[in-house]
């Protein structure tokens, strides 16, 4: 699975820890969901999503390997 | 609601302290010779104890003289381990829940690897030497594993 995370944020213009405090969840799970090593629960993806005010599959998307 | 069986963060440096503490005298006592006997020795209620190390007669709900320095480290090892081991973390989520359980598997393996090892290569006393470490390292396999990769996870 692939992630916009990093471009979403680029549009809000806000860090990942602040990213992590609008959420609810530590620096490192934003850091590792950015970087592909954790794929996070359906209620964090749909926390994300609804902040940036998208649809869950704009910020996630599926790849060849799900 | 999910079940978290973790305790609050507040009482992690608690158990840093006992379980220090508890190393420190544990290995005094494995390494330096200081023996069970050492803080003196005091009743216990033995559910079960033997008469004497000769006979083998086991008695049941007895009164035991016992050095109480083997108990004392065993018990801060115990329960220091459990508190570092499963007090949450600071900003504990389900990233850090992850890294936990991850660990907890990777300790299991990695102790009953060893033990499996140990089983069938280590006999007589040494063996004795071998139980006894096995009481505690799956909680410290556990402990530096988990805490290895939570360092890893804050330079990502």
């Amino acid at each position: 699975m692939k992630n916009t995370i990093k471009i979403q944020r680029a549009i809000k213009d806000i860090t990942q820890a602040q990213l992590a405090e609008m959420i609810g969840v530590s620096r490192q799970t934003i850091s590792a969901i950015e970087k592909n090593k954790y794929v996070p629960s359906t209620v964090l993806a749909l926390k994300l999503a609804r902040y940036f005010e998208v649809p869950v599959e704009s910020v996630f998307e599926l790849t060849e390997e799900d | 609601m999910e079940i978290s069986y973790l305790l609050p963060h507040k009482f992690k440096k608690t158990g840093w302290v006992l379980l220090v503490l508890g190393l420190a005298l544990g290995v005094a006592m494995r390494f330096f010779g200081i023996d069970s006997d050492f803080f003196g020795r005091i009743p216990f209620l033995g559910i079960v104890s033997e008469k004497n190390f000769i006979s083998s007669e086991k008695l049941f709900f007895d009164i035991v003289e016992n050095g109480f320095l083997d108990e004392l480290v065993t018990v801060l090892i115990i329960a220091g381990g459990i508190l570092v081991g499963f007090c949450k973390t600071k900003g504990e989520d389900e990233f850090i829940s992850q890294i936990r359980l991850s660990s907890l598997v990777w300790s299991v393996y990695v102790n009953y690897g060893i033990l499996l090892l140990a089983v069938l290569l280590v006999f007589d006393t040494p063996f004795w030497d071998v139980m006894i470490f096995n009481m505690f390292t799956v909680l410290l396999f556990f402990i530096a594993r988990f805490h290895v990769l939570l360092h890893k996870a804050n330079r990502l």
